[in-house]
């Protein structure tokens, strides 16, 4: 799975550290799903997506073999 | 985010302080005074018996507290690494479990079965922290 977090950031202007507290989560946890390396549970998602005010799939796109 | 089965962040200290402050100081008092145990005296709460909770199930106390407080952020990535950290923990003391007791006969497969009762809780925070340490240091 990918994600445009980092491009949704960067519209929206805010850092890794807002989007973070936005969702409560650490900004540990935002980074490793910017980079590939963690899967946020559906919940997580859905607050991203909510944050940036779209569908959950414009933010998290599945890929070949997921 | 909700958690459950975790003791209050400030558990960390409190078991920190219990193994500097509480367990160490006993144990180098208990061996300066060169307390001569009865090894005939078998009754519940004998010298023997109290030494043990003294030192074995005090050292496991302020471990559980130390494994097993919340971080000060508390979210889904750091239950994922927590529970990878326990399983971790348990494969490696199993592991090193089954040697020890393969190469060892009498007293001292006593002495490793009880060093058995925290050792995991250790390995479980070495893991446990040097995943957090290595998270925070992506970051920068």
């Amino acid at each position: 799975m990918t994600n445009n977090i980092r491009v949704e950031r960067a519209i929206k202007n805010i850092t890794q550290a807002d989007l973070a507290e936005l969702v409560s989560v650490s900004r540990q946890t935002i980074n490793t799903i910017e980079s590939n390396r963690y899967v946020p549970s559906t919940v997580l998602a859905l607050k991203i997506a909510r944050v940036f005010g779209k569908p959950v799939e414009e933010v998290f796109i599945l890929e070949e073999g997921d | 985010m909700k958690t459950r089965f975790l003791f209050p962040y400030y558990f960390k200290f409190i078991g920190l302080a219990l193994i500097v402050f509480v367990h160490f100081p006993l144990m180098h008092i208990l061996q300066l005074m060169h307390i001569h145990f009865d090894d005939n005296d078998t009754s519940l709460f004998n010298h023997h018996h109290i030494f043990f909770i003294l030192t074995y199930v005090m050292i496991v106390i302020g471990l559980l507290m130390v494994a097993f407080s919340k971080e000060k952020i508390e979210d889904e990535h750091i239950s994922q690494l927590r529970l990878d950290s326990l399983q971790w923990a348990l494969y490696l003391n199993y592991l090193i479990l089954i040697i020890s007791l393969v190469f060892t006969t009498g007293m001292d497969m006593i002495d490793i079965l009880r060093l058995n009762l925290w050792v995991p809780l250790v390995f479980f925070i070495i893991r446990f922290r040097w995943v957090l340490y290595r998270l925070n240091r992506s970051l920068n």
